[in-house]
């Protein structure tokens, strides 16, 4: 036998087993770190774009979690967790591990997230200038406020993570008031980086009219002054709403806006409902039909049903009209709320007429009469209150505002089923352990 | 590395030499069966040599035989072996062989490369012929005719739609986040069996692609190709396949041509599918009770009274669900061959129409299997399979507001809604859910098309022999060329969709190439002393790539279906690519067919590891010892009594894309940007691995009449690979982990008897009983060290529907199958397990007459919780039927007493020139099920294959009951 021959077959075995497997790449998307060093102007842009892209996920649910507990609307879909849990059917409490609380939760942190690559990534390159930094650090800084803020609504008396920078090595749950003061120092950090940078983001649509620093940081304050004013700072919050675009004679929907497309890899707006579509459907809770007054304009924000729907013991007779189609745009704070936030400070602070004054324009730009109830503090912040409900209906505000005048119980919300109870806040997410 | 392959050449080498020439004498004769028909292609061996040949077209052998005397070794396929002394004076020798019901003569490939008789076998490795595969009834597929006729194996169905959607899972649980369906190999090629999703989520607001019921992609090899399947369950009988065997081999081996006059033979079968069972539907005896009912609706009671009056009162189960569906499977086989070369072909073609209107499955199968000695010591075999398949499967299962899952929907739907189109076909809005179910199954579409090639090869080089030794070069490998192209439809003027997307197109074209060779040197040396070594060298490739794309586009143009007549359009893709290389060295040694030895061990490294170039080790060690073949032994009646005990390693990688922290794509009104995914990639991964220690005996008794098979094992599966929820304040909701521990133990029991064995009448018959127990050992810390880093018990992210309807949950200490729930302080408790107490399969076959016979297969799960969520759904819905309204929870028992298959065929010999015989029969499949699980079919998994998925039921595609008439014509 030739030996030779076996040499070659070893060799042959030899030369498969010199296979060397080449380092992975994801072919998929680019990695992390491919921003976190060097990132070029366009991959800036890019994180720019993905948050304001991102910070719209889960906003719909988030509006239709509180908003069922508030009673603004029932959400009727396939889903029973939404007329039972977040109804405290029977007593249920809330999950810490359901859609309803995860999905903000969670999406409101991964935006966060893509903040702080943002911010990482500009401390790591020279592509832009220090001033071109500035106006990326403020949007930044600016929609890590926003976010935060979402979350410690949700959470409230539960505290909030706010150092989330090192996934490995996260900060610990701070409590509500001090939670209220870093995002108020977070926001104000932008605010600063914003001012005179030179500011060249690229912002979509929903932002014409605050693509510059000005007009930016006039936004910054509109949110920092509702994050005062909900942390009941009312002269703080009177403050940055000097410097925010409150315009008591202006269009009262002024205002910076969350846009939809059909584009491909947009997503539609998550709170448009086909009208008279039934299982997929935002019911409006019948007693904001039955508190409202006669003639407000707002009431077009509801539609009339064919048919009176009802699922699991609910029913209601209207449907949300609050959104034309299904790439309608979502406010992220307009001039009506600032109107609104500058009456409630305004009353608090003792400025009575010129809170009065601001209910009237919002009242007048709905059709309605001047205000001509009591003008005692209470009374007046009972009017505030039923203007924001009308005015911000369906918006993701209502749960919080009662909560914020400690309304938010069987005595001020409908209780429809005997055994529902009034959750007051979010539980602290399973995953945080 | 390279020390021990040349060490081995070394070895090998000096082995070469040890030959002596001898003289000869040459023997002749001539093997039939107990009935005197002559047996062709038995393998006569002489004993402790290389020397033999098989018996020709008459039987007749003649072999020349070293020595002045010696053994002659006959053994045949489903005979049993014999063995015979022969001498220079003693050179005529006839044979008789008697069938094997232990099949202790049956060859089984168990390494790469390497074969060994099931008598030497250490381990239990089931072996299903095609007569078991097929012989009964017709099978739809490959893996659900595997139901029932093996142990240690549970079979999932995650959908009753032509064409299936099944996983296999072998001894419990092996793996959380990746695959935990055995690895398959057919005739050599790796092939895939990807349950591939078409996008149907993206209309029906299903969670994930794993919920749309996809089939899973074995639907695609026609059973009837099939000469056997053998299933390597665990790790100590896989080891050798490394780091793709986690969950278990399947090596399927299709049919080969043998020399002889050609064979030709035509089947028809021409069944029925009808659906098992009706669940039923919510009635009403008046409408004092439809008030009572519908409190908030003063109308309802009205619209059921209209209802009455005009007849209008429908049955929407019966009306979706009610069709019969006509079957039909045509094949065509031609086999034959001479000396040198034999062929196989065969042209199959199965349509079948499902239970659903507009729903079936389409097979057509082309197979060329040829085998050509280019010489005496060289020879190659080709497997070409290729086939088209086409599925229309609709919408079932799991979604959200789609209005497209007929289960969904009707759980929503009230009988006395008509939702029947109108003169101008109009069909009317469901007032009841966002769907009209009727227009869904008119008008919708959800259709996949698959065409596929797989090719595999084989050569055989016989380098070197001699008397007592042989070396051989074997090369094989082969490719898996699968183009899918999936189709989904939603009309724009759907109610779900209206005013939304306005309808929906998904086009999705995703390739899929696998390719793998592998190059082996084995050698064998028979010594003088009786003791003789097998030893195996040779490395393996595999390479697979993937590259899905799916095309998405909504606001669709009036009655468009292509992609550009739309408003707006979306795409995603997605590429993988998996390349993994392997060291195999195996060493047997048998001394006399006493005790075998084995010790293995394979080196493995893959892409799918954080480092792709660090080798795995995966070693196995096995020894088994023939009791009854020492000369101690003296029990006639007990011809085989053998123990044995095996262990080994098998490894699985984490799933592609694993390793990577990405940012993802998104888009705002046009303009891209990048957002941080969600999944935080760990780039320390290390593939998770499985031990196994597996014990057994094995006896056969009373001239192998009854054969008795018990195996014990455990199964430990460490560094499993989970998906962790992370703290999602992180920005990341989950990442992959390596830090858990389970363990399966499990009993499996199998009897084969041939009770009755007379020329007129046999009767054969077999037992298999097993069960499975998991238990999570370790998650993270030991629980107790109060270790801050310990990992909290956990709801696996995607595997069911979270604690407050029930779930999954890793738990130190929990079996791994348990649901779980929530109590009344709202702490996670066990409310049921999916595993079953046990299951049992009891096969018969009854010859009559030589022409007549009849088989039946019942299978009995004993336990195994499912729970049913369809049923939270139509109690939400108030469509529960009223004799299920007073049932607590929605955790079920599972049990079923089920006849699987049941066939009787009668053969009409016919022996002239132009056709053998006639075989005509008829079969069903499914037939009879007792059960008192209240919906389809307790197999059921709303999830798909993947995972821990297994018993949770979302309104599937309900289970069809098969019956059929065939008519065999061979030539």
């Amino acid at each position: 036998m030739k030996k030779i021959n076996l040499l070659y077959l070893l060799g042959f075995l030899f030369f498969f087993a010199a296979c060397e497997i080449d380092e992975q790449v994801d072919p998929n998307a680019p990695s992390i770190n491919s921003v976190l060093t060097d990132a070029s102007l366009t991959e800036l842009n890019l994180l720019v774009s993905g948050t304001e892209a991102g910070v719209r996920n889960g906003f719909g649910t988030y509006v239709t979690s509180s908003g069922s507990i508030a009673r603004e609307f029932y959400k009727f879909d396939a889903d029973p967790r939404n007329t039972e849990d977040l109804l405290g059917k029977e007593g249920t409490p809330l999950d810490n591990n359901t859609f309803y609380l995860t999905a903000p939760y969670n999406t409101r942190y991964r935006a966060i997230k893509n903040c702080n690559i943002l911010l990482e990534a500009l401390d790591n390159t020279n592509s832009v200038t220090e001033g071109e930094k500035d106006a990326y650090r403020g949007f930044a800084n600016t929609m890590k406020g926003l976010m935060l803020f979402h979350v410690l609504n949700l959470l409230n008396d539960n505290g909030i993570r706010i150092d989330v920078a090192d996934p490995l090595n996260l900060g610990p749950f701070v409590s509500k008031d001090q939670a209220f003061s870093e995002i108020v120092s977070i926001l104000e950090d932008g605010f600063s980086q914003v001012q005179g940078s030179s500011f060249s983001l690229p912002l979509s649509i929903g932002y014409t009219g605050f693509d510059d620093a000005d007009a930016f940081g006039q936004f910054n304050q509109a949110i920092t002054a509702k994050v005062l004013t909900y942390a009941g700072d009312y002269s703080g919050a009177l403050d940055r709403l000097s410097k925010s675009f409150l315009d008591l004679n202006g269009d009262i929907n002024a205002g910076p806006q969350h846009v939809f497309s059909t584009a491909s890899g947009d997503i539609f707006n998550p709170l448009f409902k086909t009208p008279g579509q039934s299982g997929d459907q935002l019911v409006v809770h019948n007693s904001v039909i039955e508190d409202a007054e006669d003639g407000d304009a707002r009431l077009a924000k509801f539609r009339l049903r064919a048919d009176p729907t009802s699922l699991d013991g609910l029913n209601g007779t209207h449907e949300t009209a609050l959104y034309e189609t299904s790439t309608s745009p979502i406010s992220i704070i307009r001039n009506e709320e600032l109107i609104l936030l500058y009456a409630e400070c305004s009353i608090q602070t003792g400025a009575t007429q010129d809170g009065i004054d601001a209910i009237n324009i919002i009242r007048n730009a709905h059709g309605l009469a001047d205000y001509s109830g009591g003008t005692d503090s209470d009374s007046l912040i009972d009017e505030v209150l039923n203007q924001r409900r009308y005015s911000l209906w369906g918006e993701g505000n209502r749960m919080f505002d009662l909560r914020r005048y400690g309304r938010l119980n069987d005595q001020f919300v409908p209780i429809d089923r005997a055994g529902d109870i009034i959750h007051t806040q979010f539980p602290i997410p399973l995953t945080e352990g | 590395m390279k020390h021990l392959i040349t060490r081995l050449g070394v070895l090998l080498c000096m082995l070469f030499f040890a030959n002596v020439a001898l003289a000869q004498f040459t023997v002749n004769g001539k093997v039939s069966d107990a009935n005197g028909e002559p047996l062709i292609g038995v393998s006569i061996l002489v004993k402790g040599t290389t020397v033999g040949t098989v018996s020709d077209l008459d039987g007749n052998y003649r072999l020349d035989v070293p020595g002045e005397s010696a053994t002659l070794e006959f053994s045949y396929t489903g005979f049993g072996g014999q063995s015979i002394e022969v001498s220079s004076s003693n050179t005529n020798v006839n044979m008789t062989m008697t069938e094997d019901i232990a099949k202790l003569d049956e060859v089984v490939v168990t390494g790469l490369a390497s074969s060994i008789k099931r008598s030497n076998l250490a381990n239990a490795v089931s072996t299903i012929s095609s007569s078991q595969l097929t012989g009964v009834t017709t099978q739809q597929t490959v893996d659900g005719a595997l139901y029932g006729k093996l142990t240690g194996v549970n079979i999932v169905s995650s959908n009753g739609a032509p064409g299936g959607g099944i996983a296999i899972r072998l001894r419990g649980i092996s793996s959380l986040s990746g695959n935990n369906q055995p690895l398959i190999i057919v005739d050599g090629v790796y092939i895939t069996n990807a349950e591939i999703p078409s996008g149907s989520r993206f209309a029906s607001g299903a969670n994930s692609g794993s919920e749309e019921g996809s089939s899973n992609r074995l639907a695609d090899l026609n059973p009837a190709d099939i000469e056997n399947i053998e299933v390597l369950k665990g790790a100590s009988a896989a080891a050798i396949y490394g780091t793709r065997a986690n969950a278990g081999v399947i090596i399927i081996t299709t049919k080969k041509g043998r020399s002889g006059a050609t064979k030709v033979s035509l089947d028809q079968d021409v069944g029925f599918n009808t659906i098992q069972k009706f669940v039923g539907r919510r009635t009403f005896a008046n409408a004092q009770e439809v008030a009572e009912t519908f409190p908030n609706e003063p109308d309802a009671p009205n619209q059921w009274q209209e209802a009455v009056n005009s007849g209008k009162l429908f049955n929407y189960e019966e009306e979706i669900y009610g069709e019969t569906g006509l079957i039909s499977d045509t094949r065509l086989k031609v086999s034959g061959g001479n000396a040198k070369t034999q062929f196989y072909v065969s042209g199959a073609y199965r349509t079948e129409d499902g239970i659903i209107k507009n729903t079936g499955f389409d097979r057509l199968s082309t197979r060329l299997n040829i085998n050509h000695k280019i010489s005496d010591n060289l020879s190659i075999s080709s497997y070409t399979n290729y086939v088209n398949s086409q599925a229309s499967r609709s919408f079932t299962g799991n979604e959200n507001e789609g209005g497209l899952s007929y289960g969904y929907t009707l759980a929503f739907t009230r009988d006395y809604v008509d939702l029947f189109p109108d003169e101008d076909g109009i069909y009317p809005d469901n007032p009841n859910y966002t769907g009209n179910p009727l227009f869904v199954r008119d008008r919708a579409k959800n259709e996949e098309t698959n065409n596929r090639l797989i090719q595999g090869f084989n050569a055989d080089w016989k380098i070197f022999q001699r008397d007592n030794q042989i070396l051989r070069f074997n090369l094989g490998g082969g490719l898996d060329l699968l183009n899918n192209e999936t189709f989904v439809y939603v009309p724009e003027d759907h109610q779900g969709t209206r005013g939304n997307d306005n309808g929906f197109v998904a086009v999705g074209k995703n390739k899929i190439f696998n390719y793998n060779y592998q190059a082996f040197l084995n050698y064998d040396y028979y010594s003088d002393s009786g003791i003789s070594f097998s030893t195996s060298a040779g490395v393996s490739y595999l390479s697979f790539d993937r590259d899905f794309v799916l095309n998405r586009a909504t606001q669709l143009n009036p009655l468009q279906t292509n992609l550009q007549q739309a408003g707006a359009q979306q795409i995603s893709q997605r590429i993988e690519q998996e390349e993994e290389f392997g060291i195999i060295l195996q060493e047997q040694v048998n001394w006399d067919d006493k005790i075998i030895a084995t010790v293995g061990v394979r080196f493995d490294k893959s892409s799918l590891n954080g480092d792709p170039n660090e080798y795995n080790l995966f070693p196995r060690a096995s020894i088994a010892a023939n009791i009854a073949n020492f000369d101690f032994w003296s029990v006639d009646a007990i011809s085989q009594f053998k123990l044995r005990v095996a262990y080994g390693e098998t490894g699985n990688s984490a799933d592609f894309g694993s390793l990577f922290t990405s940012l993802s794509a998104v888009n705002i009104n046009g303009t891209p940007g990048f957002l941080i995914n969600s999944q935080q990639g760990n780039t320390g991964l290390v593939p998770e691995t499985s031990s196994e220690l597996e014990f057994g005996a094995d006896l056969s008794l009373f001239d192998n009449k009854l054969g008795v098979e018990i195996s014990y094992y455990i199964r430990s599966v460490n560094d499993l690979l989970y998906d962790r929820s992370l703290p999602s304040s992180s920005g990341f909701t989950n990442e992959i982990r390596n830090d858990l521990q389970l363990e399966n133990r499990g009993l499996e029991l199998g009897l084969n008897i041939n009770p009755v064995s007379t020329p007129n009448f046999n009767w054969v018959t077999g037992v298999n009983f097993w069960f499975n127990r998991s238990e999570i050992t370790q998650l993270g810390t030991p629980d107790g060290d109060n270790d801050p880093n310990d990992v909290p018990s956990f709801v696996p992210p995607g595997v069911a529907f979270g604690l407050g309807l029930g779930t999954f949950f890793i738990d130190e200490g929990s079996p791994i199958t348990a649901l779980w729930g929530r109590d009344a302080d709202g702490n996670a408790v066990i409310n049921g397990d999916t595993e079953p107490d046990f299951q049992l399969g009891w096969w018969n076959e009854f010859n009559i007459a030589k022409n007549f016979s009849v088989n039946f297969l019942v299978h009995w799960k004993q336990g195994g919780d499912v729970l049913n969520l369809s049923r939270l759904l139509t109690n939400i819905g108030n469509t529960t039927p009223n004799d299920l309204l007073d049932r607590e929870g929605f955790i079920e028992d599972g049990s079923y007493f089920r006849l699987r298959e049941v066939g009787a065929y009668y053969t009409i010999p016919l022996s002239t020139p132009f056709i053998d015989n006639i075989r005509l029969g008829v079969s069903g499949r499914n037939l009879l099920t007792l059960t008192d699980y209240s919906s389809y079919d307790p197999e059921t998994s709303t999830k798909g294959g993947t995972g821990l998925s297994n018993s949770i039921e979302v309104t599937p595609f309900p289970s069809s009951r098969q019956a059929y008439f065939h008519l065999s014509l061979n030539f």
